[in-house]
């Protein structure tokens, strides 16, 4: 029985309401599947992380199925441990937005830009600020979120998961199943 | 050029009298002509702040996306939607910033324009003297106003200047007026400008008229933290930021020899002002300076803002009295709850009190201690003093005949609140930093009080989580029973505010600033709303400070770092000496006095390079963007006051990094290192353009984490100029915290690298190998030289500047 991702969509801070547009959740088949599907994903993961360690390991298996990770704040750190930064960049989440609002900006491997980013890890009002950027500056970007929060500035997120640990973590493991399906 | 007003009467001519509105003279004692800018109006310096923002992006996250200020609205601006009137997202991010920076500049402004007044009721126009050591002695009204101020009434038209200024940027927030970010995003810049200059005078007014230190390095060593309110006593807290009325009760205190009955804590800046008054190199008024010596250090810092409601749950104190600026406005309510009597003296603060200026001070005394009333205003700052002082000593005893015996929870009332928690969340939705409030509860219940200890200092104090609570649990009376011990046991040391930067200071430190090999000069400023606590400022000033960089603090980050200690026991201020140097930590002062910190920054233009800094706004910003290694860090940063003076320091060329609660502002500044053509500079020389490393990257940098903020603030202190010593301790100090907290290289320490000579010695070989595997640089391993591959030459005499005017010799 999967996981309901779809319970709860309430902002985590609840008076954070933008406006009109507001995030809708979905389920971890719907969210793989859009995972599975984009030509230039790229995973950003945040300091979070050290909270919840074994979401380190969650990110290496997206990582190993050839998503990128931007790995924000000092959350590199985490990767170093665990001997995988194949594919990891250390760069900072505000910089990084910064990058991403432009069209013109050719990603951290001079490929070209991102058609899908996945939050995850990243300190709650700072990742929505993150997503409002993109929402009104790039939309040609979609915004997903599978972290534990309801993510009100994002396309596609997971309703809040924020106080069932073993949920949360169920959901994550089904994104990556679909993923790699 | 000086204006002068007047008017005289001609001899043998009664009755006539001709009136000069303003005559100009040309006053011999600059030895520097009139720069280009003197009070630079809104479009002056637009040239300047576009360079700005050419290079760093200007980047909006929208907190909001609708427009709802007018009766069109609301409108909705999502993505490239306009608004009824036309305003588009971004315009209307750039509005609302610049909404907030005017907020905080006419903060900042008109606490100056009260002091200015009532200093000059209270003192007369006293001469405006900063000491021998400080000759450049208001550099911001100097670089901003090109006057130089010889008396406190010369500060008038500075003010003036500003609230004229102030009056033409919030009219162009009016429906119908700008319509582009970008110039919105300028006048936000000439409103930080204009925050810096307020900031500047009313900290240099009460300087002079309450004869604070004037760059003292030695400044004392004054008590901090709530333990050190002597229960026995009754206790005053005076809450804000402008002393003027704290200031009176000291003095009637003093006068009436009272300490023994009354102890004096100050919250927030007042705090810092408190202990500042009387302790500089002596008051022109002889008997002034006899009666009142050092009385500064008889008042004890009670605490920062974030501890305003941990305090009132703490029972530290018996009246209170609040002055301007960061009061929370509920705290009547908690005045009127806990039976701690309020005097309102300020009219920015009046909460809805009667009046009482006009009444004797023994009937107001008496209503007060009687409770017939929870607070009182009182705008005369003597008698508030004084109401204040008589009335906290006569209604200690009359609370304590009140109140049960205990002021804090009872164990009773504390394990049946705590097991009437029923795990629903809904604190935790709300709660800023995001404690799990509920786990915390749930352990208390079970009678650990070990987490309710551990995120204590974490909590900001906003009592959301109460309010949201459906069963009532009073969540911080929870906090404070369980902290009892430590709250009776906050005892710690801070250095009193120093004051300004001393040129001889400047002297000393300018060369190495500017060559590089002292790393830079780390600004700690700003309020208390922490991500993750009061111990980051601490951490944040520990790692630099230890690294050998200036480091200067200011307000709420001052106190907050003060409540840790080293393994002996010695703060941060017994650790490290209070000198504006490499290896030092100076507490500058309150909120106010962050305009030393600009000062500083012109005078290393000024005394160490000899710039000119009159009226010449952009050179000496062009001068600081290239050319000095500083970095301010507001990591407590809630206000709009930070914003304005974040913005301010942004105009001068000073970058900041924020804490992520930060976004809140919607605005930064954020360089492409991507973008070649973006790092073009003008080599004064001759006018040749040169690509050069992004340096500094940023102007106004949200951080997620501490560890990033550290290596970001590292980062932010290349300049242009560093000679390769000065790059190589730069390179040095940001791959070694690297290192440390990131566990690997940052990815672009190649981006910074010259010369061989700027590599840092530990690394040299290795880093010379990837330069060349990695990065394709052709190394010459015999002379261990980098023969191609940096993004410019290592060149000593180069001399950036973004300015055209600057150029020496056109090629």
């Amino acid at each position: 029985m999967a996981v309901d991702t779809t319970k709860n969509p309430v902002p985590f801070e609840m008076a954070q309401i933008p406006g009109p547009e507001m995030a809708k959740a979905y389920n971890t088949a719907v969210i793989g599947a859009i995972l599975k599907k984009a030509k230039r994903p790229l995973l950003v993961v945040g300091a979070e992380l050290f909270e919840d360690p074994v979401i380190f390991d969650k990110a290496i298996e997206i990582g190993k199925t050839g998503v990128p990770i931007a790995a924000t704040a000092h959350s590199i750190k985490g990767f170093v441990e665990r001997g995988y930064t194949d594919n990891v960049t250390m760069i900072g989440l505000h910089p990084l937005t910064n990058y991403l609002r432009f069209k013109d900006w050719q990603g951290l491997d001079g490929k070209g830009q991102y058609d899908v980013v996945i939050f995850m890890g990243i300190f709650y009002k700072f990742a929505s600020a993150m997503f409002s950027a993109l929402k009104n500056f790039n939309r040609d970007i979609k915004r997903v979120s599978i972290d534990r929060y309801y993510h009100v500035n994002a396309d596609m997120t997971f309703g809040n998961l924020a106080f069932n640990v073993d949920q949360y973590h169920e959901a994550v493991d089904e994104v990556i199943a679909k993923l790699k399906g | 050029m000086d204006k002068m007003e007047g008017s005289f009467a001609l001899e043998d001519m009664q009755n006539v009298q001709i009136n000069i509105g303003a005559i100009v003279k040309e006053v011999d004692e600059w030895d520097q002509p009139m720069g280009p800018f003197p009070y630079p109006s809104i479009a002056t310096l637009r040239d300047w702040d576009f360079k700005i923002m050419n290079r760093y992006k200007v980047f909006y996250s929208p907190i909001c996306d609708r427009c709802t200020l007018c009766t069109y609205g609301p409108c909705d601006l999502t993505g490239d939607k306009r608004g009824a009137c036309g305003i588009d997202q971004a315009a209307q991010q750039g509005r609302i910033v610049l909404i907030a920076v005017l907020m905080g500049c006419t903060a900042h402004a008109a606490h100056g324009r009260h002091l200015y007044h009532w200093c000059l009721d209270k003192f007369g126009d006293l001469p405006f003297k900063m000491g021998d050591e400080i000759l450049v002695d208001a550099p911001l009204t100097r670089t901003i106003a090109g006057i130089k101020p010889k008396t406190l009434k010369d500060f008038g038209p500075v003010m003036s200047y500003v609230e004229e200024q102030v009056s033409q940027l919030l009219a162009c927030t009016h429906t119908g007026q700008e319509g582009s970010f970008v110039d919105f995003e300028s006048k936000a810049l000439h409103a930080g400008m204009l925050d810096s200059l307020g900031k500047e005078v009313s900290d240099l007014i009460q300087i002079v008229a309450y004869d604070m230190p004037r760059g003292d390095e030695d400044a004392p060593l004054v008590e901090c933290g709530m333990g050190t309110l002597d229960k026995k006593k009754a206790i005053l807290i005076t809450y804000g930021h402008n002393l003027a009325g704290s200031a009176e009760a000291m003095f009637y205190a003093e006068d009436n020899n009272l300490w023994d009955k009354v102890d004096i804590g100050g919250v927030c800046c007042t705090a810092i002002d408190n202990t500042r008054i009387c302790e500089g190199i002596g008051h022109p008024d002889k008997e002034f300076n006899d009666n009142y010596r050092m009385v500064g250090t008889k008042a004890k810092i009670a605490g920062a803002i974030g501890w305003w409601r941990k305090m009132v749950r703490g029972d530290c104190m018996d009246c209170i009295m609040v002055d301007e600026q960061c009061v929370w406005t509920d705290a009547i309510v908690d005045a009127e709850k806990y039976k701690v009597p309020l005097i309102a003296t300020n009219e920015k603060i009046m909460l809805g009190l009667p009046d009482r200026t006009n009444d004797p001070v023994d009937e107001i005394v008496d209503d007060l201690v009687n409770f017939r009333m929870p607070g009182v205003v009182v705008l005369d700052p003597v008698k508030a003093g004084e109401v204040g002082i008589k009335t906290a000593i006569a209604v200690k005893p009359k609370r304590a005949e009140i109140r049960e015996a205990d002021p804090f929870l009872s164990e009773e009332d504390f394990k049946k609140y705590a097991e009437s928690c029923t795990y629903c969340h809904s604190c935790q939705f709300v709660c800023p930093p995001h404690i799990k409030i509920g786990d915390v509860v749930r352990a208390a219940a079970e009678g650990n009080y070990e987490p309710l200890s551990t995120t204590y200092e974490i909590c900001v104090g906003c009592r959301r989580c109460e309010q949201v609570c459906p069963q009532d649990i009073p969540i911080l009376s929870l906090y404070a029973y369980a902290n009892r011990e430590y709250i009776r046991n906050q005892k710690f040391k801070m250095r009193a505010g120093r004051g300004p930067v001393k040129d001889t200071e400047i002297r000393r430190v300018g060369a190495p600033l500017v060559l590089g090999t002292i790393p830079g000069v780390i600004a700690i400023i700003g309020c208390g709303n922490y991500p993750n606590g009061t111990k980051e400022c601490y951490d944040i000033a520990r790692e630099f400070v230890d690294r050998g960089f200036i480091v200067a603090a200011t307000g709420c980050m001052a106190m907050d770092m003060s409540l840790y200690t080293d393994e002996e026991g010695k703060t941060i201020w017994e650790q490290f000496p209070g000198g504006f140097d490499g290896r030092n930590i100076c507490n500058i002062g309150s909120c106010v006095a962050n305009a030393h910190l600009h000062g500083a920054g012109i005078k290393v233009a000024t005394i160490f390079a000899g710039r000119n800094e009159r009226a010449n706004y952009d050179d000496i910003a062009d001068y600081i963007l290239n050319k000095v290694g500083a970095c301010g860090v507001a990591w407590g940063a809630y206000s709009q006051k930070a914003a304005s003076i974040a913005t301010g320091f942004n105009r001068l060329g000073v970058p900041a990094v924020v804490q992520s609660h930060s976004v809140m502002y919607r605005r930064a500044f954020l360089g492409r290192a991507d973008k070649r053509e973006d790092w073009e500079i003008i080599d004064a020389r001759d006018g040749s353009k040169v690509y050069c490393e992004p340096a500094p990257e940023h102007m106004l940098y949200v951080a997620e984490s501490v560890e990033e903020c550290m290596l970001m603030m590292a980062k932010l202190c290349f300049r242009p100029s560093d000679n390769n010593s000065g790059r190589m301790i730069k390179l040095t100090h940001y791959c070694d915290i690297s290192m440390k907290y990131f566990g690997c290289m940052p990815p672009d320490w190649h981006v910074y690298v010259r010369h061989a000579s700027d590599l840092p010695l530990k690394w040299k070989e290795d880093m010379m190998k990837e330069l060349e595997s990695k990065y394709g640089w052709e190394i010459d391993w015999k002379r261990k030289a980098i023969l191609s591959g940096p993004i410019r030459k290592s060149d000593v005499s180069f001399d950036p500047t973004n300015i055209e005017r600057k150029i020496r010799v056109k090629k």
